[in-house]
């Protein structure tokens, strides 16, 4: 059994980390799959979905990686007019900071339930906001 | 306080109901991929950016077979963002009530200004057939907002934009304050040679048709002109506008900061200078 979830998100920040584990595990729990595995996915390039623990200094530490890594100031190729948007394309950090988070995270599911580690929380990374974000939940078992 | 001069609400869902509405304004403006978004969405898109208050400049291109915003549904807008917008109107030239619905634009709805587009449009902006509309405008002290230099829409020619052909306007209509929007870009030299000599004519920073925000207000405010000509001469006559969602609002105003400009000279740039053009503070630098 097969079953796609998906809910929206409307952030509010340019960059952002914002803890979506409690709408994925109601999600997994809600989908009568058993034992399988479920897959949470972002439907964008300029976000991402990962894990790690909800802690306020953590998240900060890795808004600031992040920004280390992939400056805001940097010349980048992805800055000029786009015919098919008819858009200047002026988001290459976002794009590039989804790179290097990921687009999705997976868990097991046992009993009904998403199995975590004790520190795990599912995050979705916004790197282009405020925008209205999709998320996909697919649940895989039986 | 930042106001952002330049807003299109083209593809507010609240004034913009349907895909099929949003499909002929992309076509019709170039946004091939912008989406349509509430506004509540769009303020909170604001916020993030660091951005206060809007222009919000609608279209009419009815006369050339295109789409056209209502009026009523710019005030609507105003009325929903509570302080946050100021409405401008929006008329085909040609159109026999034009003068009939700009009035009812002003007097009724209580907008703010008019928003017109030469080159979309196609007139030239010293025709003679014009001059009843900048005199209505002169007399409810209401000022203009036109496209000026190239334009990225479809069967628009820059030749109806050129920054010149505005000069004659502003010399027959020294109370008429008028704005050349994305500082008539590429002819952003002959734009501030007007706005030095014609007080009452403005220019806003909506221009980034290469590279990033930073690197292209660098050569458009240090390059094209002097970055003094901006910080000295002509500092009470432009005005932050983004031209959102063409280009990137919050990455131009952080490059605009980062001119090198004088803090009380970005202070008139993102805020005062607006607030002068829309008639609302007195442009005591006149003296």
């Amino acid at each position: 059994m097969v079953r796609l979830d998906s809910f929206v998100i409307h952030t509010t920040k340019y960059n952002d980390y914002i803890n979506i584990t409690e709408k994925v595990k109601g999600l997994v729990e809600g989908s009568g799959i058993k034992d399988g595995v479920a897959f949470v996915i972002t439907a964008h390039t300029t976000t991402a979905v990962t894990v790690n623990e909800d802690l306020e200094c953590l998240q900060s530490d890795m808004k600031d990686m992040m920004w280390r890594l992939v400056p805001e100031d940097h010349p980048y190729a992805h800055a000029r007019m786009l015919h098919s948007y008819g858009t200047t394309a002026g988001n290459p950090t976002g794009h590039l900071r989804s790179l290097l988070t990921g687009n999705h995270a997976v868990f097991p599911v046992r009993d009904g339930k998403l199995i975590r580690g004790g520190a795990q929380e599912i995050f979705f990374c916004e790197y282009d906001g405020a925008q209205s974000r999709t998320v996909y939940v697919e649940t895989m078992g039986e | 306080m930042v106001i952002d001069v330049h807003y299109h609400p083209a593809f507010i869902k609240e004034v913009c109901p349907d895909e099929e509405t949003a499909e002929v304004r992309r076509n019709d403006m170039a946004y091939y991929k912008t989406p349509r978004c509430a506004l509540e969405q769009i303020e909170q898109r604001l916020s993030a950016s660091g951005v206060d208050r809007c222009f919000l400049l609608p279209h009419d291109y009815s006369g050339c077979g295109g789409d056209a915003m209502k009026n009523e549904d710019i005030k609507k807008l105003v009325d929903l963002g509570k302080g946050r917008f100021y409405g401008f109107a929006s008329i085909d030239p040609g159109a026999e009530d034009a003068l009939e619905k700009l009035e009812y634009a002003f007097a009724e709805l209580g907008l703010s200004g008019l928003k017109l587009h030469p080159c979309r449009q196609r007139f030239y902006p010293n025709e003679e057939r014009m001059f009843p509309i900048y005199e209505l405008c002169e007399r409810y002290d209401k000022p203009i907002i036109f496209h000026s230099g190239f334009t990225w829409q479809p069967d628009s020619p820059a030749k109806y934009g050129h920054p010149l052909l505005f000069e004659e306007v502003a010399m027959k209509y020294p109370k008429l304050r008028m704005c050349l929007a994305h500082m008539g870009f590429p002819w952003v030299k002959d734009t501030a040679m007007l706005l030095l000599k014609y007080p009452n004519l403005y220019a806003d920073t909506g221009v980034l048709f290469f590279d990033c925000a930073r690197e292209f207000y660098e050569h458009i405010f240090t390059k094209e002109i002097g970055i003094g000509w901006l910080d000295r001469s002509i500092r009470h006559q432009v005005m932050f506008g983004s031209n959102m969602p063409r280009f990137e609002q919050m990455r131009m105003l952080t490059a605009l900061k980062n001119l090198g400009l004088r803090e009380e000279t970005v202070e008139l740039i993102t805020e005062r200078n607006a607030l002068e053009f829309l008639g609302e503070e007195e442009r005591s630098w006149l003296g």
